[in-house]
C-alpha cells in the first residue's frame, strides 16, 4: 500500500515539476534575461547552440530560446481552452444521455460513432480548411475530436453511478431531473472526470503541434512549438536545432502531462483503468 | 446465434455511421470558403464562368439534393471522379492504397513485436531488473513524443549520415522489394512507435490483473514453467484488451497517416485526400475520408468477431 502511495506520488511530482517548471519559464519569458524573441538579427542567422544563444538563432538571427519558451504558452493555452471548451458541452449532452436513455441517448451515441469513426488529422485539416488557419482552427479541431472520446468516457462512468440506489432515492424523493443530473450524477463522475481531463490536454496539444506543423495553426508572428517546427522544417539539414529543440520541449511537456494524468488515475482508481484512446 | 445476431446489429450500426460520416463531409466541404470554381478558374474569372463551372459538376444544385445523387451513385459502387484529374476517384485510391495498408502493416508489426514483449517484461519482471524501467521507458516516451517530432529526427539523422536506409523517393513493393523497405522502414517506425507503447502499457496493465487470479497462483503451485504460465495463462487471459488497442491503432493507420505520408513523401491514400482538400476536389475528399472511416469499422467489427473466438463469454447477454 505504502510503496503504491510512493508510486503515484512519483509521477504526479515528476509530471508536475516539469510543467511548472516550462509553464514558469514561459510565463516569466518577459522578464528573464534572455533576450526578445522578436527581435530580428539578434545574432547571426542559423548560427549553433552557443553561450549567447542556448537554443541558437533562427533563419532571420532571431533567438531561439525565447522563441521556444514563449510558444509553450499558446500550445498549453489553445489545448486547455479547447479541451475545457468540450468537456462543458459533453458532459450535459452525455449526463443527459446517461439519465435519460432511449432516443436522446441513442441520438448522442451515434454522433459519437460518427466523430470517433473519421481519422482523427483529417478530421483536424478538414476544420481547419472550414474556419481558416489559425488558432481558433486549432480549437475547433481539438473539439471536435475529443468531443466522441469525453461522450463516451462521461456516459459510461454516470451510467454505472445512474443505476445506484442513492440516485433512485434522489428520484423517488422528487428531486428534479436536473438535480439529479448535476448533483448526484456529475458529483460521482467527478474523479474520472479530471483524470479524461488531464489525459485530453496531451491529446489536445498533439493535435494543436501538428495542425500547426501542417502551416494551418498558428500563424506567424505568433507561434506555438508545432509552428516552430513547420518554420524550422525547411533548414533541418544546416539547422537541426531549430526543429529538434522545440520537438524535444514539446515530447517533455506531452510526457509531463501524461505522469500527471496516469498518477492522478492511479489515485483515483487504484484498479488502473485504462481510458480509451 | 447469439453471436450472429450481435454482428447484424453491429452491422447496422455501422452502416449508420457511415452515412453520418459521409453527410458531415458533404456538408463540411461545402461549408469550406472558397468553391472548387475558384481554384481552376482562379480570383479574376466572370461571374457567368463560375456558374457555368459550377452547373456543370452540379454544384449548384442544393447541397441534400447533390447527396442524394452522390449516395445513389455511391450505393452502385461509383465513388465520382475527380473533378481535377477526371479520372475515377475509385481507381486512383486503389492505386494508393497499396502504401498506405503496406505502411500500417508494418507499424502495426512493429507495435506488437516491440510493445507486448516490453509490456510483459514491465508486468513481470522483478524488482531490480533493470529491463523494466527500460520497458516503462519506452513506453512513456513512445506516447509522449509526436509522429513529426521523431519523423522529424529519424528525416535529420537518416539524410545527414549514411545509415544504410533512406528518406523519400518511394519504389512500389511489386517494383523492387529491398528498395522498398529501404523507404519504407522509417515511416513505419515513425507511426509504429505510438503503437508500440501503447501495447506496452495495456499489455502491463492488463496482465498485472490476470496475474492476481487464482488460477495463475495455481500454475505456478503445479510447478509449471515461467515461460509456459505467461505464454498459456497470462497473456491468454490479457489478450482483449491488447487486441482491443492494436486493432483501433491498425484502423487509425489505415484511415490514412497524414502527417507520416507527407513528412516521407509516401503517396498513401492520407497524402491524395490532403492534396484533394486543398484543390477543393469533392468527389476525391468525399470518397477517400468514407474509405478511412470504413477501413476503421470494418477493423473493429474484426476485432469484435476475434472476441468471440478468444472469450465465449462475448456476445452472451449474461
Amino acid at each position: 500500500m505504502m510503496a503504491r502511495m510512493l508510486q503515484l506520488d512519483r509521477r504526479i511530482l515528476i509530471g508536475g515539476i516539469i510543467l511548472v517548471v516550462l509553464v514558469a519559464l514561459s510565463l516569466l519569458t518577459p522578464i528573464l534575461p534572455l533576450g526578445d524573441p522578436a527581435k530580428v538579427a539578434a545574432g547571426p542567422r542559423l548560427s549553433p547552440p552557443s553561450w549567447l544563444f542556448p537554443f541558437g538563432t533562427d533563419q532571420l538571427g532571431r533567438s531561439n530560446l525565447p522563441r521556444v519558451l514563449q510558444a509553450i504558452q499558446s500550445t498549453c493555452i489553445l489545448s486547455a481552452l479547447a479541451i475545457a471548451l468540450t468537456m462543458v458541452v459533453a458532459t450535459p449532452l452525455a449526463l443527459f444521455a446517461a439519465y435519460r436513455g432511449g432516443l436522446i441517448d441513442q441520438g448522442v451515441m451515434r454522433i459519437a460513432d460518427v466523430l470517433f469513426a473519421l481519422p482523427p488529422m483529417l478530421m483536424a485539416v478538414l476544420v481547419a480548411a472550414i474556419v481558416g488557419p489559425g488558432w481558433l482552427a486549432s480549437v475547433a479541431a481539438i473539439v471536435m475530436i475529443s468531443l466522441p472520446l469525453f461522450l463516451r468516457i462521461v456516459r459510461s462512468a454516470a451510467l454505472s453511478v445512474a443505476r445506484r440506489d442513492f440516485v433512485t432515492v434522489a428520484r423517488l424523493s422528487g428531486a428534479s431531473p436536473l438535480r439529479v443530473v448535476f448533483v448526484h450524477l456529475l458529483g460521482n463522475i467527478i474523479g474520472p472526470l479530471t483524470v479524461q481531463f488531464a489525459y485530453a490536454l496531451s491529446v489536445g496539444m498533439l493535435i494543436e503541434s501538428t495542425l500547426s506543423f501542417l502551416g494551418m495553426g498558428m500563424q506567424p508572428p505568433a507561434a506555438s512549438l508545432g509552428s516552430l517546427l513547420f518554420t524550422g522544417t525547411p533548414f533541418i539539414a544546416i539547422a537541426p536545432w531549430l526543429v529538434l529543440l522545440p520537438g524535444l520541449v514539446l515530447t517533455l511537456i506531452v510526457i509531463a502531462i501524461n505522469l500527471l494524468s496516469d498518477g492522478l488515475r492511479h489515485a483515483i482508481d487504484p484498479i488502473e483503468q485504462q481510458g480509451i484512446a | 446465434m447469439r453471436l450472429l445476431q450481435f454482428l447484424t446489429q453491429r452491422l447496422l450500426i455501422s452502416a449508420v455511421t457511415l452515412i453520418g460520416v459521409s453527410l458531415l463531409i458533404f456538408v463540411a466541404m461545402r461549408l469550406m470558403p472558397g468553391g472548387f470554381e475558384d481554384i481552376i478558374l482562379g480570383p479574376f474569372a466572370s461571374d457567368a464562368a463560375r456558374a457555368a463551372t459550377r452547373a456543370r459538376y452540379g454544384l449548384d444544385q442544393p447541397v441534400l439534393v447533390q447527396y442524394g445523387l452522390w449516395l445513389k451513385a455511391a450505393l452502385g459502387g461509383d465513388l465520382g471522379s475527380s473533378m481535377i484529374s477526371q479520372l475515377p476517384v475509385a481507381d486512383e485510391i486503389l492505386r494508393r492504397a497499396p502504401a498506405t495498408i503496406q505502411l500500417a502493416v508494418m507499424a502495426l508489426l512493429i507495435a506488437i513485436i516491440v510493445g507486448v514483449p516490453l509490456g510483459v517484461v514491465s508486468a513481470v519482471g522483478r524488482k531490480g531488473n533493470p529491463l523494466v524501467p527500460l520497458a516503462r521507458g519506452v513506453g512513456v516516451f513512445g506516447l509522449g513524443v509526436p509522429d513529426f517530432v521523431l519523423g522529424a529526427i529519424l528525416v535529420y539523422l537518416f539524410s545527414r549520415f549514411q545509415l544504410g536506409l533512406n528518406v523519400g523517393g518511394f519504389v512500389p513493393l511489386a517494383a523492387d522489394w529491398q528498395a522498398n523497405l529501404r523507404v519504407m522502414t522509417l515511416p513505419a517506425i515513425t507511426l509504429g512507435a505510438f503503437g508500440a507503447a501503447q501495447l506496452q502499457r495495456v499489455t502491463d496493465v492488463s496482465a498485472r490483473e490476470v496475474m492476481t487470479q487464482p488460477h495463475i497462483l495455481a500454475a505456478i503451485a503445479r510447478g509449471d514453467a515461467p515461460g509456459t504460465i505467461i505464454v498459456r495463462h497470462v497473456l491468454r487471459n490479457a489478450s482483449i484488451p491488447v487486441l482491443t488497442a492494436a486493432s483501433t491503432f491498425f484502423g487509425y493507420l489505415l484511415g490514412g497517416t497524414i502527417v507520416v505520408e507527407q513528412l516521407f513523401s509516401v503517396p498513401g491514400i492520407g497524402q491524395y485526400v490532403i492534396t484533394a482538400l486543398t484543390n477543393r476536389d469533392y468527389a476525391v475528399v468525399q470518397a477517400g475520408v468514407l474509405v478511412g472511416a470504413s477501413f476503421f469499422l470494418a477493423i473493429s467489427m474484426i476485432a469484435d468477431i476475434a472476441y468471440a473466438v478468444l472469450d465465449p463469454r462475448v456476445g452472451d447477454p449474461s
